[in-house]
């Protein structure tokens, strides 16, 4: 009996082994992703086009991971329920979107862009430094374009060594420059304290209010402090930052529970300096209410998309649409809790543009045409924001305004008051 | 010097954000030799319970009674549906089960009520009392309060209650608790109903501060794994102790070692841990156990 | 048990199966299309992880965490030596010797203390890691991480890159199994088993507890460095993230699903840790954490041994009839808890790797 298994066994294998040797005889097609010369580039076809997302949908970034997905989504559900999105080639295609998770983790995004790569015709609109910085590489090695990503980390707007790539939205030093100026010219002598995030994102930002301020006499840093995005409290870096009698702080965070906690802290400390928030966490309805912000003299903030939350849009065309969009074809019943919905709606419209603009259905015209959109004024942009590419060095939103909180939503501001 | 007491009372309401679920795992662990890495995840589940009704207009006290009656139940119900089957088993796989529930539970709440921010109100006031120039909010003292009587309630449950020296039993040799006449098999559904009562209270206690997520616990679980430890996995007022000790050294040395700072904080609980159990084996407060060969 | 003396003519028919394996691996790359070659990989990547936690956990009984971080640590020097253009084998040598050295500090350290005080220690590497990773940014390129391309098809070979990469995979991932299964099945295993079973008994017999809970220790870090050499390889980027205690925590599941103590369990660990996320990610990509945590439930639920626990009966079957033509084996080490390593047969791993 024991010879009858083996012989069975070895007689699988055999047949297994021959059978391979037969595949092997034929040829293999596709091993390198990309270049596929004269014909149409994976991912695309006469009637559609499909794109894909490898992002957080679970895990601690799970919440802005998911509204990636969603503005996105909805965008191009409304647009094919229309009857498609309009190429530059004179076809009409429906967009189709495969969001995959990747929990923030850089390894699974690289499986992810594994398992994409061959079925569609672009990436885009993922969440993460991590993990976006784990396949571009690869991406740049197949030819894939990776465009209007959600990071600020500036590699993915640098043309020289991202040629398949594009960061959507302002990096971060643009951020914090932005403030930094309004700050510096405010012609009044300020304190500043800094609690930024220890990774690439709070970096960003300081360095880039920094380099506004260099120079300032009115500006003077008298605290800099970081956090852990994993910390479970800043109390013990707000009651260090209060004793340095700052009347400013620059608070660059991406953790939206210590947001709040923070604001909290140190209204209980009766430290009210005047804030500001990055754009990421600095929703009225989120962080702000919650936080108790109204406490604070002044809560400052910089942005590019309108507030959905705010009273002043409520009547808005865009963001009427945004918001109906997001509840029928985004499977985002909920108002939107994250900026990051309002900046994949961006996307879409980005992408439409750069599709418009296409004459060939490949990924190199692609590229080339995503690259020549200037000016354009995607739904949802606050005035004084556009959408431009065409700039070596800068993301697809190059610019922000800084935003002062009004009690229920935010202004514009030209001025430090 | 005022920064340093406001430091040290920092400190000490953070602190009880670990100490609350440690005293959960302390519970557990007394009752069934187990860590049960779910235990933030079932109080979470708890405190999105809460939520769930106070946003239906049921008075915050009634969702949060509400959700610890919920607790009991689902506690009891994991141990006799799902636990049960791995306790005479090898131990690394009961572990990796409640590391499974935990995700399973973790996805369940992000399904449920998405993966936002959810306000949870809290039963006290934020606003801020001051003495000697330091300020605390009330919601601290009051979380901080209700874990001190929560840890008296439990010490005295194992010290001085029929029902804790059962359940004490049941873990060290559930063989001879069995043989004594002890019901082993509703003592263990008892003693995660209880513990999951505990996590219950911690999560609606730290939830206002933490903001409703269905991850909400994760990191605070690695310091209450360590409070655990370095109290002495026998002791509810060790644990607690050694949790405000954590919060408030590690807020000390992000201070005043520059060498550590903010970034390396995370390495005071571990560096105590060590120290501590080179010279004492059992723990600060634990009770040394002898080994049967 | 691989020491039974086999009939002399039935040497060819113990040789045909490994060779008919071999074949079949390094024929399989060639046919496979890219995407499987690199789940393959990947699968390689993880399986090697989860056979250095194995070594440490299942064969010797202690408990460990921190798996990740000497898989953080390996991927680091690696990214480190390929991105300042050391020779290759150097790095190789490196990224397995630098946390094999550091694995060995922190067991001369931790194997002082007892079970849950080495479980806390290990807890601390990826925890401290992570912020410690960010603040040395001048060698690992802070939260940014590294990329490091490497391992490219060498001109001539006509290889695709990606199967290349396969066969360094398999080639080395092979060697660190066959060497990892020699040392489990010969006199170290017992040891392990015996340390694993009862230290006091250990003692006793004259075996220092302490000298083997590090040297197991040290022996999974060296793994660990092996596994983050290979991630480098076929995941070309690495960051703080990478080493994360979720990670570890979803590592030592993978062990415990694949089946501790089990070099085949292992290789199904390391399939579990690639496929079940990509699986999940087919069904619904908005619930993977409930997929992930109810297929881990389920298959323990079904499956306390783990996977590999799934062959064993085929296994036992075997043996008992290779009992009945040989001479019985000397010592049956600890074959108590179903995970100890008297359960597993030579021809159930076979099928696993060269």
């Amino acid at each position: 009996m024991n010879m009858h298994s083996r012989s069975r066994k070895a007689l699988g294998i055999a047949v297994a082994s021959a059978l391979a040797l037969t595949l092997a005889g034929c040829a293999r097609e596709g091993g390198g992703g990309g270049a596929s010369g004269g014909g149409a580039s994976p991912g695309i076809t006469d009637t559609a086009v499909k794109l894909g997302i490898s992002t957080p949908l679970s895990g601690a970034t799970a919440g802005p991971g998911t509204c990636t997905v969603a503005g996105v989504t909805a965008y191009f559900g409304a647009k094919n329920a229309e009857g498609g999105v309009a190429f530059g080639d004179g076809k009409t295609r429906t967009v189709e979107i495969e969001a995959l998770d990747d929990g923030y983790d850089p390894q699974r995004a690289k499986a992810n862009y594994d398992s994409l790569k061959g079925d569609v015709f672009a990436m885009t609109a993922g969440l993460g430094t991590p993990t976006n910085r784990a396949w571009r590489d690869a991406a740049i090695a197949d030819e894939v374009p990776q465009v209007l990503v959600m990071t600020g980390d500036p590699l993915f707007s640098d043309t020289e060594e991202s040629p398949w790539q594009l960061g959507f939205v302002p990096i971060y030093q643009n951020e914090g420059e932005a403030f930094g100026k309004l700050l510096a010219s405010s012609g009044g002598a300020h304190k500043v304290a800094i609690l930024s995030q220890n990774d690439d994102y709070g970096a960003g930002y300081v360095e880039g209010f920094k380099s506004a301020v260099e120079g300032a006499g009115n500006v003077q840093i008298v605290g800099e402090l970081t956090y852990e995005a994993t910390d479970t409290s800043v109390d013990a870096q707000i009651t260090q930052l209060a004793a340095s009698g700052a009347d400013v702080i620059f608070n660059a965070m991406s953790v939206t529970p210590l947001t709040v906690s923070a604001l909290q802290k140190a209204q209980q400390l009766n430290w009210l300096p005047r804030w500001f928030l990055p754009s990421n966490t600095s929703s009225p309805g989120a962080v702000v209410e919650p936080g108790g912000g109204a406490a604070f003299p002044a809560i400052y903030s910089v942005s590019f998309a309108k507030a959905p939350a705010s009273p002043a849009f409520a009547e808005d065309e865009d963001v009427r649409t945004y918001l109906a969009a997001l509840k029928e074809h985004g499977n985002y019943p909920d108002a939107p809790a994250f900026p990051h919905c309002q900046w994949s709606w961006m996307v879409g419209a980005t992408l439409e543009q750069a599709f418009a603009k296409m004459t060939a259905p490949t990924r190199e015209d692609f590229m080339r045409a995503l690259r020549s959109i200037e000016n354009f004024e995607a739904p949802l942009m606050l005035p004084g924001t556009a959408v431009s590419t065409t700039e070596a060095g800068q993301p697809a939103v190059p610019t922000v305004v800084v935003q002062k909180y009004n009690g229920k939503g935010y202004d514009t501001v030209e001025a430090f008051e | 010097m005022a920064t340093f007491i406001q430091l040290v009372v920092d400190g000490l309401s953070t602190g009880s954000i670990y100490a609350a679920i440690a005293l959960a795992l302390v519970l557990v662990h007394q009752a069934t030799g187990l860590i049960n890495f779910a235990q933030g995840g079932m109080a979470v589940l708890a405190a999105y319970s809460a939520w769930w009704l106070t946003a239906r207009g049921v008075p915050l006290v009634l969702a949060i009674l509400a959700s610890i009656v919920l607790s009991f139940l689902l506690g009891a119900a994991v141990e006799r549906w799902l636990m049960r089957r791995f306790e005479r088993g090898d131990p690394d796989t009961a572990v990796v089960v409640t590391i499974g529930l935990l995700t399973l539970i973790t996805g369940i709440c992000g399904w449920l009520f998405t993966y936002n921010n959810q306000q949870f109100p809290s039963l006290f006031s934020l606003d801020a009392v001051s003495f000697l120039g330091v300020s605390v909010s009330q919601r601290s003292i009051g979380t901080t309060l209700v874990i001190v009587v929560v840890m008296f309630l439990l010490q005295g449950l194992f010290a001085g209650t029929k029902l804790g020296l059962a359940l004490r039993a049941v873990a060290i040799n559930p063989q001879s608790a069995a043989f004594s006449g002890l019901p082993v098999e509703r003592l263990l559904m008892v003693g995660w109903g209880l513990a999951a009562v505990l996590g219950a209270i911690a999560g609606a206690m730290v939830a206002p501060q933490l903001t409703l997520t269905p991850g909400m616990l994760d990191n605070a679980l690695v310091y209450a794994l360590a409070a655990v430890i370095l109290g002495g996995l026998s002791s509810p007022v060790g644990v607690v102790v050694a949790a405000w000790i954590i919060g408030v050294l590690e807020n000390l040395a992000a201070v005043y070692i520059p060498l550590i700072g903010y970034d390396l904080k995370v390495a005071v609980p571990f560096i105590l841990i060590f120290v501590v159990l080179v010279i004492r084996p059992q723990g600060l407060f634990g009770r040394k156990t002898v080994v049967r060969v | 048990m691989a020491s039974v003396p086999s009939p002399r003519q039935r040497s060819w028919v113990r040789w045909a199966g490994p060779l008919l394996l071999v074949v079949v691996l390094a024929v399989l790359p060639l046919v496979f299309p890219e995407s499987v070659n690199e789940i393959i990989a990947r699968i390689g990547v993880f399986a090697v992880a989860v056979l250095g936690l194995n070594l440490v956990m299942g064969y010797t009984g202690q408990v460990s965490l921190g798996q990740i971080f000497f898989l953080g640590l390996g991927a680091y020097v690696t990214a480190y030596g390929v991105s300042n253009d050391w020779n290759i084998v150097v790095v190789f040598v490196l990224a397995c010797t630098i946390p094999a050295v550091v694995g060995l500090l922190v067991a001369l350290a931790a194997a002082r203390l007892g079970g849950l005080a080495i479980a806390m220690v290990t807890v601390a590497l990826p925890i401290v890691g992570v912020p410690l990773a960010k603040r040395l940014s001048d060698y690992t390129g802070g939260s940014q991480g590294l990329s490091a391309r490497f391992g490219d098809a060498p001109e001539g070979t006509g290889l695709y890159d990606d199967q290349w990469r396969l066969y360094l995979v398999l080639a080395i991932g092979g060697a660190v199994f066959l060497l990892t299964r020699n040392l489990v099945r010969g006199k170290y295993g017992r040891v392990f088993a015996i340390v694993k079973k009862n230290e006091n008994v250990a003692s006793s017999v004259g075996i220092s507890p302490y000298r083997y809970k590090v040297l197991a220790f040290t022996l999974a870090s060296l793994i660990g460095g092996v596994s983050g050499f290979l991630y480098m390889l076929v995941i070309q980027y690495t960051s703080p993230e990478t080493m994360s205690f979720g990670h570890s925590i979803q590592l030592l599941a993978a062990m415990v699903i694949g089946g501790a103590g089990s070099i085949l369990g292992s290789i199904l660990g390391g399939a579990y840790y690639v496929l079940v996320p990509q699986l999940t990610n087919l069904v619904d990509p908005s619930l993977t954490a409930l997929l992930q945590g109810a297929t881990l439930l389920v298959v323990l639920f079904v499956l306390p041994g783990g996977l590999a626990s799934l062959a064993r009966p085929l296994g036992r079957g075997r043996r008992s009839s290779h009992d009945r033509r040989g001479p019985t084996p000397p010592i049956t080490p600890s074959a108590t808890t179903g995970s100890g390593t008297a359960a597993e047969t030579p021809e159930t791993e076979r099928q696993g790797h060269p």
